[in-house]
C-alpha cells in the first residue's frame, strides 16, 4: 500500500514538534528488548510522522485541501460497494486489495485529523466527522465480509480418516454383570480402532487460500480499533462451526440426571462415543482451530488466546460434564473397562489441553480437566472394587446343570482377559490402594521383564480376582450333591481359568508357578473324580483271590450283574454332565477307559469259560464305545438303546 | 473470603467434637446444640443477604457480588450441614427413618442441583458475550468529539446487545445462535452461504427439552418440613439444606440467563415462616419474586442487577443514538449526559469483567462440592448397608 501520501498537514510552528518527536521515536527504536508489539507502534508512529513531516514541506498549507480530495477517492471506493451486491472478496483480489487500500488510507486520515483535531478548525472537523463514518460504514462492510469468508470457506472433515496411522486394537466387552446367570455368554468381540498418542494432526478448518484475507482483514479492522468487533464475529462463526462439527460426531447433549438414570448398553456407547469424539475434538479440531486463531490473530498479544477460548469453552465443558457424570453414576464392573478408556483418553490428551489452555484465562478450564481425570480414577477404582465384590457374592441357589463353565467364571475370565492392554494405567491406579505392592513397579513398562509383571499392582489384583473366583466356584460346587460332579465341574472351571490365563497375555502376570500350581489343581479334580466314580464300579471286577484259578460261576454271574448295573447307571448319569472343553474330555476318556477297560477285559479274560453266558451283557468293546457318550451334555440310557 | 474463614472455625469445631463425642459417646444434647447452631448460622447468612443495601449498587441484591455471597454462604453451610449429618453421630442412622427416605430425596435434589449449575454457567456465557457488546459501545461512544460514525458504531453494538438479551430471554432453549446477531440483511446473495439461522446451538443446552424452571420445580417435591418427633432430630438439617439447595438454584436461575424459566415465579417453597432459619430465606423469596414477575411481562435476559443495569444504560444510549442520527449533531447537554451514561456503563462492564469469571469458577465449586457430599453420602450408605447380607 502506498502509504507515504497519508498525513495531514500541520501548521509551521508543529514542524518543531514533530521533528522533536520522531526524534524521540527513532532513539526508542533503536533500543533492544523491545516487545514484538511495542517495536510495531514505534514503527508505525515513525512512519507516521515522517509523512506529516514530508506533508509539511512538501504541499504547506494547501494540505486540508488535498487531505478532502484523498478521502473523497478512498470514500468513493468504499461506498461504490455499499449498492453493489456482490461480495468484495468473492469479486477478486484486485478488489478486495483496492476496498484494503481505501479503507487503510481513511484510517490513516482519520488517525492524522484526530492527533491534531485539538485547533478546534470546525472544517477540519467536519472532515474527520465524515472520515469515521465512512470508516465505520467500511467496518461494518469488513464484518460482513469477514462472516461471509469464513462461512463460505470453512471446511468440515470427516473423522474417519483422522485415525488411520497407528491402530491399536479395541475389544468392546459390554456385557452387562448383570446378566451372569440369565443367559449364555456370547463372547461378544467387536473391534474398534482407536487412536494412539501419535495420531496427531491438524487440518485447515478454514481453506488455506483465504487465511491472507482473513488475515489483512484482521489487521484493518484493529488497527482502526474495531479489534472487539473483529473477535465478536470471528467467535461467533468459528464457535458455531465447532457446535456443528460437534453434533455431526452424533454426541448430543445430555443432563447429568440422564446420564444417571441410563441403561448400561446405552450408556456404554455413549462412553465409547465420548472417548472417541474427545481425541477428535481436542486432538484434532482444537488443535486446529488454535493453529487458525494463531495464523489470524498472531502478533496481536493475548487476542488470539482470547478469541481460542470463547469459541471452543461451551463445547469442552459440555465434554467435560458427561464425563463428571459417568464417574458420579453408580460403580458397576462393567464400567469399568468403559472408564478406564475415559481415563486414559484424558490422561494423554492431558498435555495437549495445557498447550492449548496455556494462557491464564485457560487455566480455569486446565483444572477442571485435572479434576475430571481423578474422578475419573476413583471412580474406576471403586468399579474394580465393585467387580470383586460382585464376584464373591455372585450367589446360586441350583447348581449349575451339567457340571460345565459357569457363566460367572466366562465373565470375568473374558473380562479380566482385557485388563492387560491398561496395564499401566491400572498399575498407576492400583498403586495406591495397596501401597506393600507398589513400590516394586516405579516405571511399569511392560512386556520387558516378565519377573517385573508377575509382581506388579494389577498382577496382585488380578490373582486376587481369580482367587475370589475360585473360592466362589467352590461354593457352587458344594450345591452338588453328587461328589464326582463336584470335581467334574472344578476341574471344568479351573481348566478354563488356566486356558484363559494361558492363552492371553494374562500369563505373564499370573506366572508359570500360578499356571503350575492350578494344573495341578485340576488333574487333581479329574483324578478325585475317578476315583469318586469308577472306583465302587471297578471294585466288582476286582479278584479277590489273585492265586486261584477262577471264580465259581455264581460268583461271576453276581459280579457281572453288579458291574452292569452300576455301569449303566453311570452311564445314564454322566452322559448328561459336560466337559465343554474336548481335549480335557477326551484325556478323561482315556484315562477312564485304561482303568475300566483293562480291568473289564483283564475280569472277563480271567473267567473265559463263563464268557458265553448271558449275564455278560456288555462286550469289551461295548463298554470303551459307551464311555465315548460321557460327557457330551445329553443324557441317554443303555438299557432302552439297545445298539448292541 | 468468607467462605474460608467460616469453614477454619468450622472446622475447628469439629475437631473439637470429635474428642467431645470420644469422651461421652452418643451425647444427645451436643447433637441438639449442633442443630441449633447450623440453624442459627443460616439464619445469620441468609439475613446478611436480605439486609443487603439496594442503593449500594456493589452489594445490590442479585448482583454479580451479591451473587458470590450467596454461594459463599451455600458451601458454608453445606459444609456444616455435612457436619452435622455426618460427624460423630451414629452412622446406621442415615440408613434408619425417617432419613432411609429423606437422603435418598436429598441426594436426588442434589443431582438436579448440578444440572441447574451448568446451564448456569451456560447462561454466564451469554453474559459474558453481552458484556463484549457493551464495552464496544462503550469504546464507541468514548471517542470525543462523537461524531455520527462513532453513533453509528455504538448503535449497531447496542443492536447487537438489546436482542441478544432479547433472544436469551425469549427462547433460551432454542437458535442460540442468533444472539450473536450479524447484518446480514443488505445482501441477498450471501444468504446461501449463511449459517442456518435455526440451527440449534448445542453448547448452550442442557439437554433437549430441558427446563430449568422445572428442574427447580422438581426439587421442591416431596420437600415437606418435617413434623412432630422429626423435627428434633436429623431430619431438620436435612429438610433446612435442601430448602437453602432449591432456593440458591431458583436464585441463579433468576438472576442468570438460562435455558427455559417459563413458570420460575410460580414455584413455591414450602418453608413454613414459624421456622427461624427460613424466615430471611422466604423474605428473599418474596422479594426477587416480586422482581421477576415485573419482568417477566416486559421479558428481560435475568434479574443479574448488572444486566438490568446495562438494559436500562442500553434503552438511553439506544435513544441517544437515534436522536443523533436523526439530527446529525446533538447538543452538548445531551452529549454531557450521553457521555455519563457511557461512564456508568463502563462501570458496569468493569465489574462484570472482574466478577464474571469469578462467579463462573464458584459455581463450579459449588457443583464439585455438591458431587462429593453425594458420594460420601452414597459412601455412608453403602457402608451401613454392607453390614447386612448383600443382595446380589
Amino acid at each position: 500500500m502506498d502509504g507515504c501520501q497519508s498525513g495531514v498537514p500541520t501548521y509551521e510552528g508543529d514542524l518543531h514538534v514533530v521533528a522533536a518527536a520522531h526524534h524521540i521515536v527513532k532513539a526508542l527504536g533503536a533500543t533492544k528488548n523491545l516487545s514484538d508489539d511495542l517495536r510495531k507502534i514505534l514503527i508505525d508512529l515513525d512512519s507516521h510522522l515522517s509523512m506529516i513531516t514530508s506533508n509539511i514541506d512538501s504541499k504547506g498549507g494547501r494540505g486540508l485541501v488535498d487531505v478532502e480530495e484523498r478521502l473523497d477517492q478512498a470514500e468513493r471506493k468504499i461506498m461504490r460497494w455499499e449498492t453493489d451486491p456482490m461480495m468484495i472478496w468473492d469479486s477478486g483480489p484486485k478488489e478486495a486489495s483496492d476496498y484494503l487500500e481505501a479503507v487503510d488510507e481513511t484510517g490513516k486520515l482519520v488517525d492524522g485529523l484526530r492527533g491534531l483535531s485539538v485547533h478546534e478548525n470546525r472544517k477540519q472537523k467536519e472532515i474527520l466527522h465524515r472520515a469515521m463514518n465512512i470508516l465505520q460504514m467500511a467496518m461494518s462492510r469488513l464484518e460482513e465480509e469477514l462472516i461471509h469468508i469464513l462461512v463460505r470457506h470453512g471446511q468440515q472433515f470427516e473423522p474417519k480418516h483422522m485415525y488411520s496411522r497407528s491402530i491399536r486394537k479395541d475389544i468392546v466387552y459390554d456385557e452387562s454383570f448383570v446378566s451372569v446367570e440369565d443367559e449364555p455368554i456370547k463372547e461378544t468381540s467387536s473391534r474398534n480402532y482407536s487412536n494412539d498418542e501419535s495420531g496427531e494432526c491438524i487440518v485447515d478448518l478454514v481453506h488455506a487460500d483465504v487465511i491472507p484475507d482473513i488475515k489483512s482483514i484482521a489487521k484493518v479492522m484493529f488497527t482502526s480499533n474495531y479489534g472487539p468487533e473483529f473477535c465478536e464475529a470471528f467467535i461467533s462463526v468459528q464457535k458455531e462451526a465447532l457446535e456443528q462439527y460437534f453434533s455431526f460426531l452424533g454426541t448430543e447433549n445430555l443432563s447429568i440426571e440422564d446420564v444417571l438414570k441410563m441403561e448400561w448398553t446405552c450408556l456404554s456407547s455413549k462412553m465409547n462415543k465420548w472417548t472417541w469424539s474427545m481425541k477428535i475434538i481436542v486432538r484434532v479440531y482444537l488443535a486446529s482451530e488454535k493453529q487458525l486463531c494463531d495464523q489470524v490473530l498472531g502478533g496481536l498479544g493475548s487476542v488470539s488466546s482470547y478469541c481460542f477460548l470463547e469459541i471452543s469453552k461451551a463445547t469442552i465443558l459440555c465434554l467435560l460434564n458427561f464425563g463428571e457424570a459417568v464417574a458420579m453414576g453408580p460403580h458397576r464392573p462393567e464400567k469399568l473397562l468403559r472408564l478406564l478408556d475415559m481415563y486414559e483418553t484424558l490422561a494423554c490428551l492431558l498435555r495437549d489441553i495445557d498447550t492449548l489452555f496455556s494462557e491464564e484465562a485457560g487455566s480455569f478450564i486446565q483444572l477442571q480437566f485435572h479434576e475430571l481425570l481423578e474422578r475419573l480414577g476413583e471412580s474406576a477404582i471403586a468399579a474394580f472394587e465393585a467387580f470383586r465384590v460382585a464376584i464373591s457374592s455372585n450367589g446360586s441357589l441350583y447348581p449349575f446343570a451339567g457340571g460345565g463353565v459357569h457363566p460367572l467364571n466366562k465373565y470375568v475370565m473374558n473380562y479380566i482377559r482385557m485388563f492387560p492392554e491398561y496395564c499401566n494405567t491400572l498399575n498407576l491406579l492400583l498403586k495406591n490402594q495397596h501401597p506393600g505392592v507398589a513400590d516394586q513397579v516405579t516405571e511399569p513398562d511392560y512386556g520387558l521383564d516378565a519377573s517385573l509383571l508377575t509382581s506388579c499392582p494389577m498382577a496382585y489384583h488380578l490373582r486376587s480376582i481369580t482367587s475370589c473366583l475360585e473360592s466362589n466356584l467352590h461354593k457352587k460346587s458344594q450345591l452338588y450333591k453328587d461328589e464326582a460332579l463336584q470335581h467334574i465341574f472344578l476341574m471344568n472351571n479351573i481348566h478354563y481359568l488356566v486356558q484363559k490365563v494361558k492363552g492371553s497375555e494374562l500369563r505373564l502376570f499370573f506366572g508359570d508357578e500360578w499356571i503350575r500350581k492350578h494344573n495341578a489343581m485340576f488333574q487333581q479334580h479329574a483324578m478325585n473324580y475317578e476315583r469318586a466314580t469308577w472306583s465302587s464300579v471297578v471294585s466288582f471286577l476286582r479278584d479277590d483271590n489273585p492265586g486261584s484259578s477262577s471264580m465259581s460261576k455264581s460268583t461271576f454271574k453276581e459280579r457281572c450283574k453288579g458291574f452292569s448295573v452300576a455301569f449303566e447307571e453311570v452311564y445314564k448319569t454322566q452322559t448328561s454332565w459336560s466337559i465343554p472343553d474336548p481335549e480335557l474330555r477326551e484325556d478323561l476318556r482315556i484315562s477312564t477307559s485304561l482303568k475300566v477297560v483293562l480291568a473289564y477285559r483283564t475280569f472277563l479274560g480271567r473267567n473265559l469259560a463263563y464268557t458265553d453266558d448271558k449275564c455278560v451283557k456288555h462286550t469289551v468293546e461295548h463298554v470303551e464305545n459307551s464311555l465315548l457318550d460321557l460327557f457330551e451334555g445329553s443324557s441317554r440310557s443303555l438299557r432302552n438303546s439297545r445298539r448292541w | 473470603m468468607p467462605a474460608t474463614d467460616y469453614q477454619a472455625s468450622f472446622l475447628g469445631r469439629i475437631s473439637i467434637r470429635r474428642n467431645q463425642v470420644i469422651a461421652m459417646d452418643g451425647n444427645h444434647e451436643q447433637e441438639l446444640q449442633d442443630l441449633e447452631l447450623f440453624s442459627k448460622h443460616v439464619s445469620e447468612r441468609f439475613a446478611e443477604l436480605l439486609s443487603s443495601p439496594d442503593d449500594i449498587p456493589f452489594d445490590a441484591l442479585l448482583s454479580i457480588s451479591w451473587l458470590r455471597k450467596l454461594l459463599d454462604f451455600f458451601l458454608c453451610c453445606e459444609a456444616e450441614f455435612k457436619g452435622v449429618l455426618m460427624m460423630g453421630n451414629d452412622p446406621s442412622q442415615i440408613s434408619k427413618p425417617p432419613l432411609d427416605r429423606l437422603i435418598p430425596e436429598f441426594l436426588d435434589r442434589s443431582v438436579k442441583a448440578l444440572d441447574v449449575c451448568n446451564a448456569v454457567t451456560n447462561g454466564l456465557e451469554s453474559v459474558r458475550h453481552y458484556q463484549k457488546l457493551a464495552e464496544i459501545v462503550v469504546s464507541a461512544l468514548e471517542q470525543k468529539p462523537i461524531g455520527d460514525g462513532q453513533s453509528r458504531r455504538a448503535k449497531k453494538a447496542l443492536t447487537s446487545l438489546m436482542s441478544a438479551m432479547n433472544v436469551d430471554d425469549k427462547e433460551c432453549s432454542a437458535a442460540k445462535a442468533t444472539e450473536r446477531s450479524w447484518s446480514f440483511s443488505r445482501r441477498g446473495v450471501s444468504s446461501k452461504d449463511r449459517v442456518p439461522e435455526h440451527f440449534r446451538s448445542v453448547s448452550n443446552q442442557v439437554a433437549k427439552n430441558w427446563s430449568a424452571a422445572k428442574q427447580i420445580q422438581a426439587m421442591t417435591n416431596n420437600l415437606v418440613p418435617p413434623r412432630g418427633a422429626e423435627g428434633s432430630g436429623l431430619a431438620s438439617p436435612v429438610y433446612t439444606m435442601s430448602v437453602i439447595m432449591v432456593f440458591v438454584m431458583w436464585a441463579l436461575v433468576a438472576a442468570i440467563p438460562c435455558q427455559e424459566r417459563n413458570g420460575l415465579s410460580a414455584i413455591h417453597f414450602p418453608a413454613p415462616k414459624q421456622l427461624n432459619w427460613a424466615q430471611s430465606i422466604i423474605g428473599l423469596h418474596e422479594k426477587i419474586g416480586e422482581e421477576w414477575k415485573k419482568k417477566e411481562k416486559k421479558g428481560t435476559a435475568g434479574l443479574l442487577d448488572e444486566m438490568q443495569k446495562m438494559e436500562k444504560l442500553g434503552n438511553i444510549l439506544m435513544d441517544f443514538t437515534d436522536s443523533f442520527q436523526f439530527h446529525g449533531d446533538i447538543t452538548d447537554q445531551k452529549a454531557e449526559e450521553a457521555a455519563a451514561r457511557s461512564a456508568e456503563l463502563a462501570e458496569t462492564c468493569r465489574r462484570m469483567e472482574e466478577g464474571l469469571l469469578p462467579l463462573q469458577i464458584q459455581i463450579r465449586e459449588v457443583f464439585h462440592r455438591i458431587v462429593k457430599t453425594r458420594t460420601e453420602l452414597l459412601n455412608a450408605l453403602d457402608q451401613v448397608g454392607k453390614s447386612s447380607p448383600p443382595l446380589l
